[in-house]
């Protein structure tokens, strides 16, 4: 159960940027993620700020030039169910409908998504890890089935978003805020991997908050998915995750944005694939060598070999797609 | 421990109430180290409420319609003050973890799972529980359902996947199979009583159609 | 038998005829309530959430008790400091294995000891990880764990092993000082070697099942308050007298002096059939502190400490003849039941020994220790294992054949039961109607011979392919298992109190028992008022599991209300002047069948309000030992898969079941639809991960990362088939057992269906796309 803690509920983000400042303050947006770590003591938090009375973070809106801002305190159904997402941005609209389950998609928001902690066993279990503090990782030479085939190095965990992958696919940015002031950043490289740094998963500085996430204005031929490989058909976290974001003239694929959940560390992007595919109508061929690139360069650990021919087959089965959508 | 005025009428409105300030601040204040106390007089909107962990604050919350003034604690779950401070025990625990579903509850008419919320952030928030969907003795539309379609075996999910149920009627109100399939999809049952619970949702969804 | 009409187009009303005091009851023959798909007697209060549950029980003065788990494997416990824990806000007692208060014994197999194993409730030397170290009762739950998490425990961190497949090589860490060989069983009949001679086909091959969880959704735990020298506890149970039993042994006390009331209970599937170190430790709690406690497991704890489905290991051969006759099998398992004698192996062989006929088997099971927590019985106790087997190679041997696999089951239908001593007969035999009704409705014969997709391309769906796939099975038991003890009342306003001890499980156990209380009676079976078990006030029985519930009680429940109306008929023959054998009753009447115009109400009756109440007592006595009481089944199910990324959708599934007389239809579909669904978890998602090579701990100790099927990963509908085969053999309800046969053949059904699919025999549970994908693509020979 649940340690003590102070609870603030600021009624702006001021307020909440001046309390957050403070060592061991956390943040707490739909909680759904915090009140896990807390129970399991992954952390303690001396307080914890609540963000619920933060307005200025809700609510879906069109930009002017016909991009989108989403508070962050939006919930992923809010998202998901979004009938302008939907439409515009199908891939978000899948990713965040792809989260959890219904009721931790009502409550848990886009902000605590993208700044959500690892899912690694060994992370949230009783074992002081490498990103715990201790000394090293266990998944390495551990139980690592669900664990990272790319960028791992000292620290195998997978980034557990839906959603990260497929914003950054569809070039978003974060608005945030903090003691320092707003920072405008892009949701690719607002995860930081483990070589870097393995205590923290996001750029965030202490204090600063998650305020809004952007999405640039479609671009004309634009494609959107996000396609899911999971254990069980719901309330899991990803296997293998393809989120893609292509621009189409005619039949070729004039830009590319192809990332990966379930891969790394981070939202994994693929530049080989985007590569293959950028100039170039998607004939079988190419959509074949595109599959071979997406694990160019994994390194599988002793048990999660099969994520190799899994994102083969999923990138396979998404650019198929491209070609004949569903309906 | 728990005292609970049902009387529905407060003048105090929502949010933390007055008695329940350990201190409350706005941010000039913080800076200059005044009391709680010295700071009640000013204005609502520049408080944030602060409330030590260690006590116990009064904090109102609207269950099924009826509000409950109750002391709890900033780290107390929804669920544990439902059940153990209140007894509200219908709403039940499985995982505390926000994997089971047993503790679906609906706040604001939504559904989500009381043991991963605290119950200091409902404040002002309708919540409802299984016992709210009763109309006097008489069962509400999805109970009604699960009592025929036998949705149900040792029955301890069963507040949690009516109150799934309640949401997704509430926001849909005729949904397809896989509405439904995905609807429950966060409500576990071992006793595996899904296909059943598939039926009673459909059969819910008629009898509310039918105005009951 | 006779009938009463209700108004002048209605069906003809049952109503039964009473026999005389020592005359067996024949078969219903037509039923009034029996069988029909009524809801259950307490459906309003489980789905209104007014029924109290243990874990709802709330009383005066209550306080919360924690247990402090061992983190470790294998640990000896070197230093203890609870004196900081001991200040802490709320605390009441803490209580430790240097505390007099708490210094008991305990085994972790009460019931059925194979070898008596006798630890401390606080053992100084910790086995398994979440073993008991110490215990707290606090004011509130958090207060509770707060002061647990104070207490700071010094382990000496000791080798250990995890996995049974390395228990027995030599420079294995010793779970106990003996080695960790716990047992080896044999079992031989005919003679193998020639059975394999003689036959045209000898298939052998390995299988493995993951270890399994129950997971009940109610925790394990309870509310225990002292009053006086006597104790109560509220314990999620399915057998409150195995718990009256173990907790009055553990602590010292007489039997009377014990009481368990089970109240509802939240799911237990085999975990919950007796008492655990928590209610011991719920109990020295509450007397310590002079206050009622309530502690029940964190779900975390329940992984670590209430039982599993054993990991096992199996190796089968098998021999058949051209025309499908087995000729012989050999069945070697090796299993684990934890850190204690827990039969790791049990009844693992039974569907090897017993299923189809076959004269020549042999078979070695070999039990292990490994230091994880200690097995408790699951869901048809080592049979789906066993299973996975079998139905594995019997479907691999009809495809040697080239014979349908429903034929190749069909002619080596049993009719005695080849593994028991004098080889009995079956009383009812449903095997043979289960595959042939089971494969008539779900259309067998048509899916197998429709052409199936060509294996190129299949209009942008092409990388799935369906598949189908069919197995059966046999449990067991299913028939009486004695003593047991039921009274009904029949008070003077003729309304009916039921009083038994058998807990429902959710089951619908009370439903079906007013149902054949109400037939016998002729009253509805909302009207009959049923106790909840209590062994202060409800009558002995055996726990609820090993689906013995129904064929014990049922029989005992009719038995008791023939008894009731045994007393009942004279008092009103006496009354009405007629004969007592003249005498029929409805609805609260009593008639003479032969003149209409005499009748009664039982209200009415004077001789009846002398008395007060009418005790009707019925028991249950042993099945004869002649003939053996055995369900029997037969599922089937299309599945597709993905053969890309390994992702198996289950798509329709049928079973077809023998378990005698359906006596709700609803609850009866219930058990069906459950133990599918059950199935589905053991053969796609459910596993336990222990950290066998670093730390020894489990990894995946909660929902999250052990996954329970959703309802997004069962089929839409799953059909229901009672093959109702009704013979006095049975017992003169007719009723065999459901429950767990039901669990028995599901995971090979689906083993089976993404072989036709995939072409890939998937041995090792669970078929997860982490698993199918990788075979899938070594067998597409990528690189």
């Amino acid at each position: 159960m649940l340690a003590k803690f102070d609870y603030i509920r600021p009624n702006t983000v001021k307020e909440a940027i001046h309390f957050l400042a403070d060592e061991n303050t956390v943040a707490h947006a739909g909680g759904t993620d915090l009140l896990g770590c807390l129970r399991e003591h992954i952390f303690e938090a001396k307080t914890v700020v609540s963000l619920s009375r933060l307005r200025e973070l809700q609510g879906i809106q069109k930009t002017k030039d016909g991009g989108l801002r989403i508070g962050a305190l939006t919930t992923l159904t809010e998202i998901g169910e979004d009938q302008l997402v939907r439409e515009t941005w199908p891939g978000l609209a899948r990713a965040a409908l792809e989260v959890a389950s219904p009721q931790l998609r009502n409550q848990g928001t886009i902000g605590g998504n993208l700044c959500q902690k690892p899912r690694c066993w060994y992370y949230r279990g009783e074992f002081q890890c490498l990103r715990k503090g201790g000394n090293e990782c266990f998944a390495e030479h551990g139980e690592n089935v669900l664990h990272c085939i790319f960028g791992g190095e000292n620290c195998f965990i997978v980034h557990p978003s839906d959603t990260a992958p497929a914003l950054a696919a569809l070039e978003a940015s974060v608005h945030t805020e903090g003691p320092k002031g707003q920072r405008t950043l892009p949701v690719e490289g607002f995860h930081v991997p483990p070589r870097d740094d393995f205590t923290r998963e996001t750029v965030l500085e202490p204090g600063e908050i998650v305020t809004e996430i952007v999405l640039p204005p479609p671009p004309v031929g634009l494609r959107s998915s996000y396609r899911k490989v999971r254990a069980r058909r719901s309330w899991d976290f990803a296997l293998a995750g393809v989120a893609l974001a292509i621009v189409l003239e005619g039949d070729r694929v004039s830009r590319a944005r192809v990332f990966l959940s379930g891969a790394a560390p981070v939202p994994w992007r693929s530049k080989e694939v985007e590569e293959i595919i950028t100039g170039k109508p998607l004939t079988q061929e190419i959509i074949k060598s595109a599959s071979l690139a997406v694990v160019k360069g994994a390194r599988p650990l002793e048990q999660n070999g099969y994520k190799v021919p899994l994102f083969r087959s999923v990138m396979e089965e998404e650019l198929q797609s491209v070609l004949h959508p569903a309906k | 421990m728990a005292d609970s005025s049902g009387d529905g009428r407060d003048e105090r409105g929502s949010g933390l109430t007055r008695r329940g300030f350990l201190s409350s601040m706005g941010l000039g204040a913080l800076a200059a180290g005044a009391s709680g106390k010295d700071l009640l007089a000013a204005g609502e909107e520049a408080r944030s409420a602060v409330i030590k962990g260690e006590d116990a604050t009064r904090v109102d919350l609207l269950i099924n319609g009826r509000r409950h003034s109750l002391l709890i604690e900033p780290r107390w779950t929804l669920l544990y003050v439902l059940r153990e401070q209140i007894g509200f025990t219908g709403t039940k625990v499985g995982c505390e973890r926000g994997e089971c579903g047993a503790c679906t509850v609906l706040i604001n008419n939504v559904s989500r799972y009381a043991c991963l919320t605290l119950a200091i952030e409902c404040e002002g928030a309708e919540i409802v529980t299984v016992e709210g969907l009763m109309k006097g003795e008489e069962l509400g539309a999805v109970q009604q359902a699960f009592l025929e379609k036998d949705a149900f075996q040792c029955g301890y999910c069963t507040p949690g996947q009516v109150m799934a149920v309640e949401g997704l009627l509430r926001k849909k109100s005729d949904p397809s199979l896989e509405d439904i399939r995905h609807g429950v999809s966060g409500n576990l049952c071992r006793c595996g009583a899904y296909t059943h619970i598939f039926k009673a949702a459909r059969r819910a969804a008629e009898i509310k159609a039918q105005g009951r | 038998m006779a009938e009463a009409t209700r108004g002048n187009n209605a069906e003809p009303i049952p109503v039964h005829q009473t026999p005389r005091p020592g005359e067996t009851p024949r078969l219903w023959e037509k039923t009034r309530f029996v069988g029909k798909a009524l809801p259950r007697v307490d459906a309003y209060d489980r789905v209104s959430g007014t029924a109290v549950y243990p874990s709802d029980v709330r009383l005066p003065g209550m306080l919360y008790g924690a247990i402090l788990g061992c983190p470790h494997p294998n640990a000896r416990i070197k230093r203890l400091d609870t004196g900081k824990a001991k200040g802490m806000p709320g605390v009441h007692f803490l209580i430790d294995g240097t505390s007099p208060e708490a210094d008991f014994n305990w085994s972790f197999r009460q019931s059925r000891p194979p070898k008596e194993m006798s630890i401390k409730i606080f053992d100084p030397h910790c086995r398994f990880e979440g073993d008991a170290v110490a215990a707290v009762a606090a004011e509130t739950p958090y207060q509770a764990r707060d002061a647990l998490r104070a207490i700071a425990v010094e382990y000496e961190i000791l080798p250990f092993v995890s996995d049974e497949r390395t228990a027995l090589q030599p420079g294995t860490p010793g779970v106990h000082a003996g080695g960790n060989l716990v047992q080896t069983e044999k079992y031989e009949r005919g003679n193998v070697e020639k059975g394999f001679t003689e036959a045209d086909i000898v298939l052998e091959e390995s299988y493995r099942t993951a270890c399994e969880l129950h997971t009940p959704m109610e925790l394990h735990g309870c509310v225990a308050a002292w009053e006086g020298d006597r104790l109560t506890l509220w314990e999620s149970s399915q057998g409150v007298f195995a718990v009256q039993s173990t907790v009055a042994a553990v602590l010292g006390l007489p039997l009377a002096k014990v009481r368990v009331i089970g109240n509802y209970m939240g799911g237990g599937f085999g975990s919950k059939l007796d008492a655990g170190k928590y209610s011991i430790i719920a109990a020295v709690l509450a007397r310590q502190t002079g206050r009622p406690v309530k502690l029940f497991l964190s779900r975390e704890e329940t992984y670590l400490s209430v039982g599993n489905r054993p990991p096992c290991n199996m190796r089968l051969k098998a021999g058949v003849k051209k025309d499908g006759t087995l000729t012989a099998m050999s069945f070697t398992v090796l299993a684990t039941g934890g850190a204690y004698p827990a039969g790791g192996t049990s009844l693992v062989d039974w569907q090897v020994r017993d299923l189809y006929t076959c004269p020549n088997v042999r078979i070695e099971s070999t039990d292990t220790y490994v230091n994880a927590g200690p097995a408790r019985a699951f869901r048809a106790p080592g049979h789906p294992q066993g299973s996975w087997a079998l139905e594995q190679m019997m479907d691999a041997l009809a495809r040697a054949l080239k014979m349908d696999p429903v034929e190749l089951r069909l002619k080596n239908v049993p009719a005695f039961s080849q593994a028991r001593e004098g080889q009995p007969p079956y009383a009812t035999t449903g095997l043979k109607q289960c595959l042939e009704e089971g494969a008539k409705a779900f259309g067998w014969k048509e899916a197998t011979q429709k052409t199936k997709p060509p294996s190129g391309k299949d209009a942008g769906k092409g990388d799935l392919r369906r598949g189908l796939g069919m197995a059966a099975g046999l449990w067991f038991v299913g028939g009486a298992n004695p003593p047991s003890t039921v009274i009904i009342r029949m008070f003077s306003d003729g309304s009916v109190n039921l009083n038994m001890g058998a807990s429902d499980l959710g089951t619908g156990t009370k439903t079906v028992m007013a149902t054949v209380a109400a037939e016998e009676l002729g009253v509805s079976p909302q009207s009959i008022q049923i106790e909840n078990a209590d062994t202060g006030t409800t009558q002995y029985t055996k726990p609820s599991g090993g689906s013995k519930t129904v064929p014990t009680e049922s029989v005992a429940v009719r038995a008791a209300a023939i008894h009731a109306k045994q007393q009942l008929l004279p008092i009103a023959a006496e009354e009405l002047k007629v004969d007592a054998g003249d005498l029929l009753m409805r609805d609260g009447i009593i008639y003479s069948k032969t003149d209409n115009s005499r009748s009664v109400k039982i209200a009415s009756l004077a001789g009846l309000k002398k008395v007060g109440v009418i005790v009707g007592i019925g028991t249950r006595d042993p099945d004869p030992p002649s003939k053996v009481v055995n369900p029997f089944a037969a599922q089937f199910c299309e599945v597709e898969v993905n053969i890309r990324t390994g992702e198996v959708n289950i798509l329709r599934f049928l079973c077809a079941h023998d378990s005698g007389r359906v006596l709700n239809r609803l609850t009866y579909d219930g058990q069906v639809i459950g133990g599918v669904t059950m199935g589905i978890g053991l053969a796609t998602t459910e596993c336990r991960i222990l950290d066998a090579k670093q730390t020894g701990k489990m990894v995946n100790r909660n929902w999250h990362d052990y996954k329970l099927p959703t309802s997004l990963d069962v089929p839409a509908e799953i059909v229901s088939l009672p093959l109702e085969i009704l013979s006095p053999d049975v017992n003169h309800v007719g009723a065999k057992g459901l429950g767990e046969p039901v669990t028995i053949p599901t995971a090979a059904v689906i083993a089976n269906a993404v072989y036709d699919a995939t072409g890939i025999r998937v041995v090792e549970s669970p078929i997860s796309p982490m698993q199918l994908c990788g075979l899938l693509s070594k067998e597409r020979k990528e690189g």
